[in-house]
């Protein structure tokens, strides 16, 4: 069933009709559509590329989260090679104390002059 | 009994067929069927002519992608227009987003010529930016495109009667932002 309580009696002047499509109109006259038309369907050749395009598509994110993958494990690289590099100084300059060696290898001076001048006895005879 | 379809609608058909076949110049030539009304439904909507292009062109790439699913009883010309005013009404969501209530002064309608610019442009230049996008779009569909209320509410998405009263209200919300306009002697 119509409605009838919005009739089209209510219409709009036609020198504003007229100056509505006027002010909306695209610019470049008759000449404009045949552009638009070849700009949709140089759109649709470019994206018309099936698996090949779709992997177009993911080109560009792929390409920026490999090249944060290299940038970060480069990084991680310098870093650690760095870290390498410095420990044998950090071993000699950094801990001020001798490093600690087993019990069996420690000498003990004291005794080592006792052992030494018994030897020399038992030997000059 | 149903109406027999006429020479341009079986004629469309053949061409959405060709066009589902891998056709492009079948589907070309249904862009050169239907660009103008979708530049002008896209337009109505954004308002500048840069946006309305780019809703044209992304509302053609979207309805080629999608022509698989396209039922071929229903009419090209309102799926496809549905499909471009949804892409304009999005970009005027991104828009007001972005830019917050800077819309009027943002789209600013150019003049082509700025000495055939009349009054009533002018005046009617800045009223059209006070209107909602779906107060332009049901306007300049029924009034300069010549829809009928329901290819508008299937473009829009909303109700026949919808449209119907969108319609009227449009109108008489233009009328009032012209009105001292008219009345002047």
């Amino acid at each position: 069933m119509t409605d009838h309580r919005f009739a089209s009696r209510d219409q709009l002047d036609a020198p504003v009709v007229d100056a509505i499509r006027d002010l909306l109109a695209p610019p470049g006259g008759e000449g404009y559509w045949s552009e638009l038309e070849s700009s949709i369907m140089a759109r649709i050749g470019s994206s018309d590329l099936g698996w090949w395009g779709e992997l177009t598509n993911w080109a560009r994110p792929a390409l920026v989260a490999a090249a944060v993958l290299i940038i970060t494990a480069t990084a991680a690289m310098l870093h650690w090679q760095q870290a390498v590099a410095e420990l044998p100084y950090d071993n000699v300059v950094a801990t001020g104390s001798p490093l600690p060696l087993p019990d069996e290898l420690t000498v003990r001076p004291v005794a080592q002059g006792d052992r030494e001048a018994t030897l020399r006895f038992l030997f000059a005879y | 009994m149903a109406s027999p379809l006429n020479d341009a609608t079986l004629a469309e058909r053949e061409l959405v067929r060709a066009a589902k076949a891998g056709s492009n110049d079948a589907f070309a030539a249904l862009v050169r069927l239907h660009q103008r009304r979708a530049y002008a439904v896209a337009r109505a909507i954004v308002l500048s002519h840069e946006d309305a292009e780019d809703a044209v062109q992304d509302g053609f790439l979207h309805a080629y992608r999608a022509l698989d699913r396209f039922i071929p009883d229903q009419s090209f010309g309102a799926w496809l227009n549905r499909i471009v005013s949804n892409a304009a009404l999005d970009l005027v969501r991104r828009r007001k987003v972005r830019e917050a209530d800077a819309l009027p002064d943002a789209v600013a309608l150019p003049f082509r010529d700025p000495a055939e610019s009349g009054e009533l442009r002018d005046r009617l230049s800045g009223a059209l930016t006070r209107l909602t996008a779906r107060q332009r779009a049901v306007i300049v569909m029924h009034d300069l495109e010549g829809f009928t209320h329901g290819e508008i509410g299937a473009t829009l998405g909303i109700p026949e009667g919808t449209a119907r009263s969108d319609l009227h209200h449009a109108r008489a919300a233009l009328r009032r932002l012209l009105q001292d306009l008219r009345n002047r002697p």
